[in-house]
């Protein structure tokens, strides 16, 4: 569902009405109370709801605080798949200063130290950051390169979405209403997979991207290997490049290669205009920055293994 | 509006407030209990000068809804002296003059001891980043980053 979208406007109560604010003790309330109210929204760290509703484009009859299911949604562990499971309430600070994240994924560590500001990452959730929807953000990429998949709890049950399913477009996800984020699991990454995250921002050098750019491979003799590429923010929605990716895979790195995949990044995408900037000055920097980051990836180094 | 009745610790007093669900920290911290070091400004996280430790660690109060103050310790830079006796930070940024008009100040030094006890010895590439929520628009960011330094060696020395 959209955040700004049809139902929530419908919804909308009218001006002055007072938002109400409850803390559910059960996941199965929490989906309860949201299920039995269209407008009613649930709050994680708050950081991007706040903004919303300090200017006027959502305004909830309730805030359901998620914040007292921390001990079942929170915290980093290994599940029986040897994947990192990261539970939807744990605070993009605590991925930050994970050693278990630091070690499975470096490149996500990488990023977190550039989302927003050390008191936004305090507050702001994992599960907050991908609900949201919003396509500047700069861990989906990285997630969806790594093969991500989500898991969300609502009134129908629960389910896996993979994070190539998540977003459908802009500040819209997959999540049905009432459908709430409780965990992500991220595989593991093969033993010398080598990955980089580019954050390029148009305006100044702690603003929102203007286009983020996430890949990962590994090498095979002298040829590469499983390469995964994702590009965000330029578009609605961050977004796998399958194309570039197959241009890539088995072929020897070289500067030709990587020029002619840019190439082809900056015209697989529907760039959208915005304060990043418009589709055409996007589509540069996309063919810029494919081929910057790719050449990045060569020199970063390799994950071992255990 | 509705009022939520939130007990928590600040600055270590047991204390209650009524707030409405739409407010957020600094507002109720300056409405309730009169606490103004804390003042909002970008009013989307930016800029820093909403700073409140909740729980150990520093939010942007105007991005953090009051009611989630409810059971947790909360610390303005009120207080941070203690004794009477300023915090080792607040008084490197006097010796420093690391100010013009005072408004970024409280944020500034709330994120510094954030800062500290992370990381007692920070280089000056690793304080420019951890403060770089911080928005100083007289430009005192040199004296900002010499107190920050200063007050690294005070610490220090005291242990």
């Amino acid at each position: 569902m959209s955040i700004l979208g049809r139902s929530a406007r419908r919804a909308n109560p009218p001006e002055g009405v007072p938002l109400d604010y409850i803390e559910p003790a059960t996941l199965g309330v929490a989906v309860e109370l949201l299920a039995s109210d269209e407008a009613a929204r649930p709050l994680g760290g708050g950081t991007a709801l706040m903004l919303l509703m300090r200017y006027g484009f959502l305004r909830p009859s309730r805030l359901v605080g998620l914040r007292r299911l921390a001990s079942d949604l929170g915290g980093i562990s290994v599940n029986d798949r040897h994947e990192l499971r990261l539970g939807a309430l744990t605070t993009l600070r605590d991925l930050e200063l994970s050693r278990q994240v630091a070690r499975s994924a470096p490149v996500l560590v990488e990023a977190l130290h550039i989302v927003g500001n050390v008191r936004v990452r305090n507050a702001a959730t994992l599960g907050g950051h991908l609900a949201h929807g919003d396509p500047h953000q700069d861990l989906p990429p990285i997630l969806l390169a790594m093969g991500a998949r989500a898991h969300a709890v609502g009134p129908r049950g629960s389910r896996w979405i993979p994070l190539d399913q998540l977003n459908l477009g802009y500040y819209q996800t997959a999540l049905e209403p009432a459908e709430l984020l409780t965990e992500l699991a991220l595989p593991v990454q093969p033993e010398g997979t080598q990955g980089s995250y580019t954050k390029f921002t148009a305006v100044s050098a702690e603003d929102w991207p203007a286009l983020g750019v996430a890949v990962f491979f590994r090498r095979d003799q002298d040829r590469l290997a499983g390469v995964r590429l994702a590009l965000s923010a330029a578009m609605d929605r961050p977004q796998r490049l399958a194309g570039v990716e197959a241009m890539l895979d088995g072929e020897r790195p070289s500067e030709s290669l990587f020029q002619a995949a840019a190439e082809t990044a900056s015209s697989a995408v529907e760039p959208m205009a915005d304060g990043g900037g418009s589709t055409a000055y996007k589509r540069e920097m996309i063919r810029v920055h494919v081929r910057r980051a790719l050449e990045k990836t060569m020199r970063a180094p390799a994950l071992r293994s255990g | 509006m509705e009022q939520l009745r939130i007990r928590f610790l600040l600055n270590g007093e047991e204390v209650e407030a009524g707030v409405a669900p739409v407010e957020n920290l600094v507002q109720a911290l300056r409405r309730c209990f009169h606490l103004y070091g804390g003042r909002e400004s970008c009013g989307q996280g930016i800029c820093g000068t909403c700073t409140v430790i909740v729980n150990g660690r520093a939010v942007s109060g105007c991005l953090y809804l009051a009611v989630l103050a409810e059971g947790t310790e909360v610390v303005t830079v009120e207080g941070l002296s203690a004794g009477g006796r300023l915090h080792p930070v607040q008084e490197a940024f006097i010796s420093c003059s690391a100010f013009q008009c005072g408004f970024c100040t409280p944020g500034m030094i709330l994120m510094s001891t954030q800062l500290l006890e992370e990381n007692p010895d920070p280089t000056d590439q690793q304080i420019r980043h951890y403060l770089s929520g911080n928005l100083c628009r007289c430009g005192a960011y040199p004296e900002i980053l010499q107190a920050v330094k200063t007050a690294a060696q005070a610490l220090a020395s005291q242990k």
